[in-house]
């Protein structure tokens, strides 16, 4: 319990880390947030007056000050751009987002599962050849060109799906497939590996000796002990999840955090970034303490630390 | 298998027939599919895409080798360092790279790209920024575990510095790992460039990147769905090449960051 | 065995996990949209199916300058005037007005009986309060420079006096405007949609969220907006023309890009698209769809402005060497032919307007002659700064390879819009750089004052082009009464800049839009987002 305590307070530490090191990056970024406001033909003095609006006439740790005690309130702030609150934007995207991820994840995992599960027992033979090309083909190709690859036959010359945009299952479905088929070779290609390690271990000979079906062995037993480190990288690979997303949402036009993040930094809209970066930071961040505790529950004997 | 792919990831720059930077197509605005003599077709303003994509390869893997040693170097020094002298050093280290891991890389990449205007030379440093994290990560738990073994210990008894022993005891015996990660950390960094140019912050134009033509591609690819195909699986064999050596190195054990 | 439970655990959950999203996702299927039944035999019903790329970004009037917002502005809301297709003032809110003798006191008479769409009647207190809240500090308009020089502006924008003296509401239905001083333009600026109008306390109320709360007079209003995937606009029931608009709604569905939106134009779900660059071509030869396009010269003119303060780019010749090096008509070509070279700045279809010059054609021997000439016979090199949006890059990289011919070598430097932004108004960064103007309205002092006046090197003047010579005229014209002694000065303002090259002139863009047989009223305008208050769609079969 403590542990935990301990684990939450540290990440405490890095989320506001996280804040400082953005905010000095948004401001570092060349440009003046008031003039993209103002847009390109105004005169001087509007692009003062918005400037002062906006408090970006104060110096940076006055304005950091301000920006930690509204956070602290629960107030993310107006997006510059549109003027919507902060909170609103990102909640309407992270589920988009979410719904992406979770659904990338989901397929990654199920081709994780299938094709460490057919392949193990084939070990060393050609199809395990072949697959292993297949899987390194697949998680070496640039998500967004599999994405445009899928637009262009799945999309357009078969007609199956929708080219884009945000939505029901239907416009899903193409973007969560690109999404996870990468990182399902991956997750694959781990599971065999440790499939078959543990497949030829003393317990399993025994266990098939007792006369246990072939099926029950691979599923129930092997499994079972092979999918620890699986688990462990499902849960470290957020972060690269995330990289995959941002990239996928611009080729599908998916509505999602990626997108909006990306155009938040080149114009500037400080809350709109600091928001994004607080949250996908959050998110990151429980996640790694989430893992580190399951890890710890599982296996009390490994030393943290 | 993979000394294969590498050697034709490496030949081609040599070979380019055309000036990629030029116009050479007898028209503009419509791309030619391929024929002779441009086997690959050309583009939208009328570039021989065989060319560009030559070039480009000289520039992708020259990006994703110094991106990767800018990677491996900082990587390799907080890992080692974090691994070795543990304590408050391993703690402090640790959670700075939390808080780099926590941003998300590609936004960090955008930002710095901003604050540090567009050329190779900042790919090479803003690749090396966003991806160390994870060499850092993987070197540490190696110290971790080098740092227990008889030899270590036995010249920290007899009173080495500290400086020697890690330059020679526990790097030599990191080097496989060193390796692979820096197999690996290149197929990273060459598709970590691919995305940038795609985005549109990456190597600035006419220098022909694989993942701007990708990006140029775009929308074009009902009409000439070759100009996107043939830069992707240029991306695809340079990756693959590069993983199947970290692959050949590490064995069919090892899944090295899990 | 709790080891495995608890792996086990965390699969199932993370399975529950991505299934109850799934669902919930499902759940969330588009609604549909029900619309009134079409009479039949009639103009009346009907709804305009439209696809964008991007969201809109506001529709709150006093804050949205850019395309997008604008089109949907315009249709919410009303100024006092506004232009017909010919780009001609007219009567809008405003059914007449009077200006006094020394053109500084307007008096609106505002048509009868108008009220917002929710019920609350329209009044000159709103124009008033309009104008106020854009002046206002606090609303961040763009807007606000246009009308500071209403008398009483700045008073009330520092906060000296609560309300700006200059705009009286006489009664209900009159209204009463005092310029600090003459401005042949004001007109104009009350046509902006920084001047329509919003009921006045309510706006106060609401603030920052009136952009997604949006109440006017205009002929629509919004019925539905949901954010990343759709808008809808609906029929004002209310509107002060009793037969308008004919169509019963127009929905916008967001996050389509031109390919998608194109296949969609293509199989009929859509009624208006963009023509995509690789279609193009297929579509001009194909007399049938042909047809159905519409094109329009706009006011506009891309342009690579030269920073005159920067060798070797102060030395004139050099300046005129660029412009006669770029081969427009192949530049033109890469746009598939839309666009009209530009032989100077103001573009030719600006009503009233003609310069009279002969402009710079393509002439790569007199460039290098004249390069020679200012010392440059071996070339130079230096950087084209653009920010990078797909047309931009590619025309830049045609450009380079013109430039190559001569002898000079152009970097590209591709830079983020608010970097690029920032670095422009550098003295001494950028050498050439990719932009392009489009008018605000119809008036040639757009053009040459906004961009090559002296005075404005900290606004618009991004050249830091300055001539006395043409301050003077550009001086004098802005205040004449005198229409042709206006243009006149215009002209000759105009004959002098080009001759200096500030800038290298590009071209003036076409713009083109295919529409569906069945839409019919569509119109293109030179520089307003079109409107749809007078399309109407055939009845279904």
């Amino acid at each position: 319990m403590r542990y935990l305590i301990g684990r939450l307070l540290w990440a405490l530490v890095v989320l506001v880390g996280t804040t400082w090191v953005t905010f000095a990056i948004a401001f570092l970024v060349p440009g003046d947030p008031a003039r993209v406001v103002a847009g390109p033909r105004a005169d001087a003095e509007t692009v003062a007056t918005i400037r002062h609006e906006l408090a970006l006439d104060l110096p940076v740790p006055i304005q950091y000050g301000r920006y930690l005690t509204r956070l602290a309130r629960g107030d993310l702030g107006r997006s510059y751009a549109t003027r919507q609150p902060v909170a609103d934007i990102l909640r309407r995207r992270l589920s988009a987002t979410a719904t992406l991820a979770c659904a990338g994840l989901a397929i990654a995992i199920v081709i994780g599962l299938a094709g460490g599960l057919v392949t193990a027992p084939l070990a060393g033979t050609w199809v395990d050849r072949a697959t292993l090309i297949g899987s390194l083909a697949l998680l070496s190709a640039p998500v967004f060109w599999l994405g445009m690859l899928a637009l262009y036959y799945v999309g357009f010359r078969w007609r199956l799906l929708p080219l884009g945009g945000g939505g029901d299952i239907r416009h899903l479905a193409m973007p969560a497939l690109v999404l996870g088929i990468g990182t399902g070779a991956y997750y694959a290609r781990l599971l065999h590996v440790n499939l078959v390690t543990v497949l030829g271990l003393d317990y399993i000979r025994a266990a098939r000796a007792r006369g246990v079906s072939r099926v029950r062995v691979v599923a129930v037993h092997a499994l079972r002990n092979a999918s620890l480190p699986l688990v462990t990288v499902i849960g470290l690979d957020l972060a690269a999840l995330l990289n995959g997303v941002v990239l996928t949402e611009t080729v599908f036009h998916w509505p999602g955090l990626g997108r909006l993040a990306f155009d938040a930094v080149l114009n500037l809209d400080v809350p709109v970034i600091m928001g994004t970066v607080l949250l996908s930071a959050t998110l990151v961040v429980l996640s790694n303490v989430a893992v580190d505790l399951i890890y710890r529950v599982i296996d009390p004997r490994i030393r943290l630390g | 298998m993979g000394t294969l792919l590498v050697a034709a990831a490496l030949v081609g720059p040599v070979l380019a027939p055309f000036d990629p930077a030029a116009a050479v197509a007898p028209q503009l605005a419509e791309p030619m599919p391929p024929a002779a003599p441009f086997y690959l077709g050309t583009d939208d303003l009328g570039r021989d895409v065989l060319s560009r994509l030559l070039y480009g390869a000289r520039i992708s893997l020259l990006v994703g080798v110094i991106a990767m040693i800018v990677t491996m170097a900082i990587g390799t020094a907080i890992g080692l360092t974090a691994g070795y002298f543990g304590g408050v050093t391993d703690v402090l280290l640790m959670r700075a790279t939390d808080v780099m891991l926590a941003f998300p890389g590609l936004l960090l990449a955008v930002a710095l790209v901003a604050v540090l205007r567009p050329s190779v030379w900042t790919i090479f440093v803003v690749i090396g920024l966003v991806s160390w994290t994870g060499v850092a990560r993987v070197i540490r738990s190696e110290v971790l575990s080098l740092r227990e073994r008889e030899y270590v210990l036995a010249a920290r008894a007899m009173g080495g510095r500290n400086g020697r022993i890690l330059w020679r005891h526990v790097l030599p015996n990191a080097l496989p790992t060193i390796v692979v990660i820096a197999a690996l950390s290149t197929s990273g960094t060459i598709l970590l460039d691919a995305g940038l140019s795609f985005l549109g912050i990456g190597v600035p134009p006419p220098t022909p990147t694989w993942g701007r033509m990708i990006q140029e591609a775009t929308s074009y690819y009902r009409v000439a769905p070759w100009l996107m195909l043939f830069p992707g699986v240029a991306v695809l064999f340079a990756v693959l090449s590069f993983n199947f050596i970290a692959y050949g190195l590490a064995g069919d054990g090892r899944a090295p960051g899990a | 065995m709790h080891m495995v439970a608890a792996r086990g655990r965390r699969l199932a959950s993370a399975v529950a996990l991505a299934t109850w999203v799934v669902a919930g996702v499902l759940g969330c299927a588009r609604d549909r949209l029900d619309w009134p039944a079409r009479r039949s035999g009639d103009r009346h019903g009907g709804v305009l199916s439209l696809a964008a790329a991007e969201d809109v970004p506001t529709l709150d009037p006093a804050i949205g300058y850019d395309t997008t917002s604008w089109f949907f502005e315009e249709h919410l809301f009303e100024t006092l005037v506004t232009y017909d297709e010919s780009s001609t003032l007219i009567p809008a809110l405003a059914e007449r007005w009077e200006i006094s003798p020394d053109r500084r006191r307007y008096r609106f008479v505002l048509a009868a009986g108008v009220v917002f769409s929710d019920g609350t009647p329209l009044t000159a207190s709103d124009v008033v309060g309009s104008l106020e809240r854009v002046l206002e500090p606090r609303t961040r308009s763009q807007g606000a420079e246009y009308f500071r020089g209403i008398r009483g502006a700045r008073e009330f924008v520092t906060g000296t006096a609560t309300h700006v003296a200059g705009l009286t509401a006489l009664d209900t239905g009159t209204l009463a405007i005092e310029l600090a001083e003459p401005d042949p333009l004001f007109l104009h600026k009350l046509a902006l949609m920084f001047a329509a109008v919003v009921p006045a306390a309510l706006a106060q109320r609401l603030g920052d969220d009136f952009t997604s709360q949006p109440i006017g007079s205009g002929p629509f209003v919004l019925r539905e907006w949901r954010r990343g995937e759709r808008i809808v606009l609906a029929r004002n029931p209310r509107y002060r023309r009793s037969d308008l608009p004919y169509l019963d709604g127009i929905v916008e569905q967001i996050g389509v890009n031109q390919q998608l939106a194109w296949l969609m134009f293509e199989s009929g779900e859509l009624d208006v698209a963009q023509i995509p660059p690789a279609d193009f071509p297929a579509v001009m030869r194909d007399p049938a769809r042909a047809e159905q396009a519409i094109h329009a010269t706009t006011l506009t003119t891309a342009y690579l402005g030269l920073n005159c303060r920067m060798p070797p780019l102060d030395d004139r010749r050099v300046r005129q060497a660029l412009n006669y090096a770029v081969n427009r008509a192949e530049v033109i070509a890469l746009l598939n032919g839309r666009g009209i070279p530009a032989r100077g700045i103001v573009p030719p279809n600006l009503p009233g307007y003609h310069g009279d010059f002969p402009g710079y054609g393509f002439d790569p021997t007199k460039a290098r002659a004249l390069l020679a000439e200012a010392g440059h016979a071996q070339g130079f090199a230096t950087e084209l700064w653009t920010q990078g949006a797909d047309t931009d890059v590619k025309i830049a990289q045609k450009i380079q390879q013109d430039l190559a011919k001569i002898g000079v070598d152009l970097g590209i430097k591709l830079v983020a819009w608010s970097p690029f932004l920032e670095a422009i108004r550098q003295p001494r960064t950028v050498p050439i750089f990719d932009l392009g103007w489009s008018a605000d309205f119809p008036d040639p002092s757009n053009f040459l004052d906004v961009l090559f006046h002296s005075s404005r090197w900290d606004a618009n003047n991004h050249t830091f082009y300055a001539n006395p010579t043409v301050d003077r005229l550009l001086d004098r014209a802005r205040t004449l009464a005198d229409e042709v002694e206006r243009v006149h000065l215009y002209a000759e303002a105009e004959r002098l800049i080009v001759e200096d090259a500030p800038a290298i002139f590009l071209y003036h863009p076409i713009t083109y839009v295919i529409r569906h047989p069945r839409v019919h009223g569509y119109a293109i305008h030179a520089f307003l987002p079109a409107r749809l208050t007078e399309v109407w769609l055939d009845p279904e079969p």
